[in-house]
């Protein structure tokens, strides 16, 4: 990422504010419509989960100036994740919905630079989530 | 920041390939799959992935192995595939058979052993410069379970048939890697480098490499390395425009040019004999040269057996290519004198020290190359077979080397000097199998290759006088047949197949080969089918031996059989079952037979264009690979099918290409059908007429009775001419409905008997013989109308039309009589033709010796049979009948 891609990201997440819980119940309807066999994994309540969802990706956004620390948190979380047996298709589908949500709440604000550094910001995020699940996962016969 | 980059080139991070690692942990973790084979151009990161596969499945507790194909290796055959050899290589027995069987399953067993029976996994990287050999026994380990293959393969190049061949069998998964995506190749930059990158670099790595990940990864280090890629403040910025250049190639090449002199040492030598062990490097160089080759991302030093080699095959090509010949000379030479000092007894140093002998240009252990050459021969890659025998010096050669040589130069086409060879080859010391098998050779050779069957016979006869006992005396039997048999004699070739007994099963095979054609041939179909079938029975508990036909040949002969048996329908099928069987397979020869076969069968059936579809194809295959009889009898086929197309000047083009090269005696009365419907298509009946009726002589004088029904109906669908008392006898005499059913068209034809002719019409059907129908179905119409029943004539009229729809453009005279509605006599419908084509009416009379008056009244009475009133309407009505 290009510095002003991160700061994009950080400004942009930022403006939402008060908006994020909105922005985070949006992004599980997106999530759903994608891909109605996902709800299942869920608790039918999804308050929550909405709520752990918003804290987390603060979390990330805060440190994406700091790679190590990051990657470091986005592998453990892939290797936990690796039990669900969730594979690069479903990283694929929670991000398009990531960035329909974002969309959404944004509206005007989120533009073709912001939208291009969120996808890259998420893409580096899946890509160690994978690695750290492919670490974790015993394969083969 | 600097340990970072030391992490980064020595695993360089893999990004976008998720989906692709998925696919290779399912196809491991099924069963199902016997491998995974990786497609992709150049530098996309095929050797990345294969390599993480492995990892992956050695981090799941799964043996693994890698072997690397080079220009090196694929000098020897098993070259590249050393490290899976339990034991040494096969040893032939003197006549010359080595067991491969008995050498993969030793392999497979050890293996089975080593690992305790789990699935080795396997890369194959670069499996386009696998020899054939290695392919067979990989392919081999893998169909067997006891490797999972990992192969990679670039795009557009030609995947070898044995990976082909688990992969039409649906035992190989397979993905395609494409060039990274934007947002991909700024995610590797990110975690490549550790950090953000400033905005214009990151366009510039994209707008150079457009995300070629080798490009990306040569490109970062080399910037890094040359100081234009530096770190402030926690941002990379690229301080120069790319330095030096912007090819990959070149990339490569100025990375390599900065290397120290022991560094450059330690990637030459690489580059001609990797993998070395890491104990021997470290008695060569100080540890610290190879540490920053290491942190330079050019070598790789694997952990558990401390294996060195080259980070990318390309750093390995970029090095060759940069080697002056005499240098690598010294240093092949150097490491084979270097490990066969450190290993003498024989087993897999063998193979890698005579790889590099041989790649050195030296003169490698004789026994190894003849090894060697087997195994080539095994898995019939002739060029390295003939490479192999080629190095052996003169006084290391007997028979046995002799027939490797010459066997591998008639299949690659080379037939004077296999001629030379194979002669040589019967002074030489050998056993009487092997002397019975250069005979067997040489006739071969002589007889297909150089075209010369009497020089054939004259071989075959001479070595009766060394060659006594019993069992091989009976194949020289079957040799002489075969020789008279293709050369144009049926009922000599069946008089000498009487002399065999064939009481061992390779006597059987082989005569089966000649007796059903010549049975076929002569009329005999029923029995031809059933000796073509038991044939491939014993063809096939044969086993693999030196100097007999490919199995296919009793495939290729059924069809023949099932085509004189009148059963194209059957003989359609099978030729296309075995047609996909040996393209697949890529047996060149047997591609041929099939291809001309299915024109043969297509020509019966009508399907006119569709024979030329396939005739094409057969002359076009065996113009490429040079087997001159094939293609003469393709070009044959060719030209009458464009004949009876109505394209006389295309056929006549076909005639001229096939006398540039010599004749081929094989079906040799069949293929002057050819030259007669050319004559006829090029307005020209009455040569066409002589042609129809010499060859047909000819085909009587030597057997060839269902050549001979189909000249002498042919000749009466062209000319009228009464041939229905020879045609009658031909059905007496041959067992074939195809033949009956001429005879009785001709015999219907003779009499203008409509119901006959409407019957005979449906005999044809019943056949699929599409367009004789069609033509027996318009006489019965022209009968009919005669007799005034014009009712009849019109529905057997309308029959003839769509008979003669399924012919793809067929335009022979028989169908023309459907457009009468009184019959044309012989004399108008010639006339007629020739008028129709556009000749005038004083250049029809000077062809035909008549005056212009007498052609301008046939002209006319033709005019008010067809209804027609000028020449421009006669194309027209012509046409309509078609």
């Amino acid at each position: 990422m290009t510095p002003e891609q991160i700061d994009l990201v950080q400004s942009s997440f930022e403006r939402l504010g008060p908006q994020l819980p909105v922005m985070a119940t949006r992004f599980y309807q997106e999530l759903f419509r994608r891909d109605p066999a996902l709800r299942s994994l869920f608790a039918t309540d999804l308050t929550e989960q909405e709520a752990r969802f918003a804290e987390k990706l603060a979390e990330i956004v805060r440190a994406i100036p700091r790679l190590d620390e990051l990657l470091g948190h986005t592998r453990a979380l892939g290797a936990r994740h690796a039990g669900y047996g969730v594979r690069a298709a479903d990283y694929q589908t929670v991000g398009n919905a990531l960035l329909a949500a974002l969309a959404a709440v944004l509206g005007d604000g989120f533009d073709g630079p912001t939208r291009q550094a969120w996808a890259l910001a998420y893409n580096l995020m899946a890509e160690t989530m994978l690695e750290g699940a492919a670490s974790a996962r015993p394969i083969g016969s | 920041m600097l340990a970072r980059v030391t992490i980064t080139a020595q695993r360089w991070p893999i990004v976008g390939r998720r989906p692709e690692l998925e696919t290779f942990e399912r196809a491991l973790g099924s069963g199902e799959f016997a491998g995974l084979v990786i497609h992709g151009r150049a530098g996309v990161g095929k050797t990345r992935l294969a390599d993480e596969c492995r990892q992956q499945a050695a981090a799941a507790g799964h043996p693994t192995e890698r072997v690397t194909g080079s220009r090196t290796t694929a000098l020897l055959p098993l070259g590249a595939v050393a490290g899976l050899l339990a034991g040494g290589l096969g040893r032939p027995d003197p006549d010359g058979n080595v067991d491969t069987v008995a050498l993969f399953g030793q392999t497979r067993r050890a293996l089975h052993e080593r690992h305790g029976g789990r699935r080795l996994v396997t890369v194959a990287d670069d499996v386009s410069l696998l020899d054939a050999a290695s392919l067979a026994l990989l392919g081999y380990l893998a169909a067997q379970g006891t490797i999972f293959m990992i192969a990679t393969a670039r795009t557009g190049e030609p995947v070898p048939d044995l990976v082909s061949g688990l992969w039409r069998e649906g035992r190989l998964e397979r993905v395609e890697l494409a060039d990274l995506s934007r947002t991909n190749l700024d995610t590797l930059l990110h975690l490549a480098l550790g950090g953000p990158i400033e905005a214009g670099a990151a366009r510039e790595f994209w707008e150079v490499t457009r995300g070629n990940p080798l490009y990306v990864r040569e490109f970062v280090l080399d910037a890094m390395e040359s100081g234009a890629l530096v770190e402030r403040s926690g941002v990379w910025h690229l301080e120069d425009h790319v330095p030096g250049t912007t090819r990959l190639l070149d990339l490569v090449e100025h990375r390599i040019g900065q290397l120290s002199a022991e560094a450059r040492w330690v990637v030459e030598l690489l580059a001609l004999c990797e993998p070395l062990e890491l104990g021997y490097l470290e008695t060569a160089v100080p540890l610290e040269v190879l540490e920053s080759l290491e942190r330079a991302g050019l070598v790789t030093i694997a952990v558990a057996d401390g294996e060195v080699r080259l980070a990318h095959p390309l750093h390995a090509r970029v090095v060759r290519g940069a080697m002056p010949r005499s240098r690598a000379r010294a240093v092949l030479l150097a490491q084979a004198d270097r490990l066969e000092a450190a290993s003498p007894a024989p087993g897999p140093a063998a193979l890698r020290i005579a790889t590099w002998r041989l790649d050195a240009g030296g003169r490698p252990d004789p026994a190894v190359l003849v090894r060697g050459a087997h195994l080539a021969r095994y898995a019939h890659d002739f060029r390295v077979a003939r490479r192999l025998m080629e190095a052996v010096p003169g006084e290391h050669l007997d028979g046995l080397g002799a027939l490797l040589l010459g066997e591998a130069l008639y299949e690659l086409g080379v037939f004077d000097a296999a001629e030379r060879i194979l002669a040589r080859g019967q002074q030489l010391p050998s056993s009487e199998q092997v002397a019975l098998r250069l005979v067997v050779t040489r006739v071969k050779n002589a007889h297909w290759g150089l075209c010369r069957p009497e020089a054939a016979l004259a071989i075959n006869s001479e070595a009766r006088a060394v060659i006594t006992s019993r069992p091989l005396v009976e194949e020289l039997d079957a040799d002489e047949a075969s020789v008279l048999m293709f050369s144009g004699h049926p009922q000599e070739a069946l008089a000498v197949l009487e002399r065999i007994k064939g009481t061992d099963r390779r006597t059987r095979t082989v005569r089966a080969i000649v007796g059903s054609v010549a049975l076929a041939t002569t009329g005999r179909t029923a029995e031809a089918v059933k000796v073509a079938e038991a044939g491939f029975t014993d063809h096939a508990a044969l086993g693999d031996e030196l100097a007999i036909a490919h199995p296919a040949t009793h495939v290729i002969n059924q069809v023949f059989a099932l085509t004189e048996a009148g059963r194209l329908a059957e003989a359609g099928q099978l030729a296309r079952a075995g047609a996909d069987v040996v393209a697949s397979q890529r047996v060149p020869i047997a591609q041929i037979w099939f291809a001309a076969n299915l024109g043969r069968v297509a020509t019966l059936q009508g399907r006119l264009a569709t024979a030329r579809r396939y005739y094409a194809e057969a002359a076009g295959l065996a113009e490429a690979h040079r087997f001159a009889g094939p293609r003469c009898l393709a070009l044959s086929g060719l030209a009458l099918a464009l004949a009876m197309l109505g394209d006389g000047d295309a056929a006549a083009q076909a005639l001229a290409a096939r006398s540039t090269g010599p004749a081929f005696g094989f079906l040799a009365p069949e293929q002057q059908l050819a030259d007669a419907w050319t004559a006829h298509a090029s307005r020209r009946p009455a040569d066409a007429a002589q042609l129809f009726r010499d060859a047909a002589a000819w085909a009587a004088s030597t057997g060839h009775l269902t050549a001979e029904s189909w000249l002498l109906h042919d000749l009466m669908r062209t000319s009228g001419e009464d041939t229905s008392a020879r045609l009658r006898g031909l059905a007496s005499d041959c067992d074939s409905p195809l033949v009956s059913a001429r005879a009785r068209h001709a015999v219907a034809a003779q009499a203008r008997d409509a119901r006959e002719l409407a019957a005979a019409a449906d005999g044809f059907e019943a056949l699929q013989a599409m367009l004789l129908a069609a033509e027996a179905a318009a006489g019965a119409a022209e009968a009919f109308s005669r007799a005034g029943d014009q009712r009849a004539a019109t529905a057997a009229r309308r029959r003839s039309s769509s008979l003669a729809a399924a012919c793809e453009g067929a335009a022979t005279p028989g169908l023309f009589q459907a457009a009468a509605v009184e019959p044309l006599s012989g004399r108008e419908r010639e006339i007629v033709l020739l008028a129709a084509s556009g000749m005038a009416s004083k250049d029809i009379a000077e062809r035909l010796f008549l005056s212009v008056r007498t052609v301008n009244n046939h002209l006319q009475h033709a005019y008010t049979k067809l209804g027609v009133s000028s020449r421009a309407d006669l194309a027209e009505a012509l046409g309509s009948a078609t």
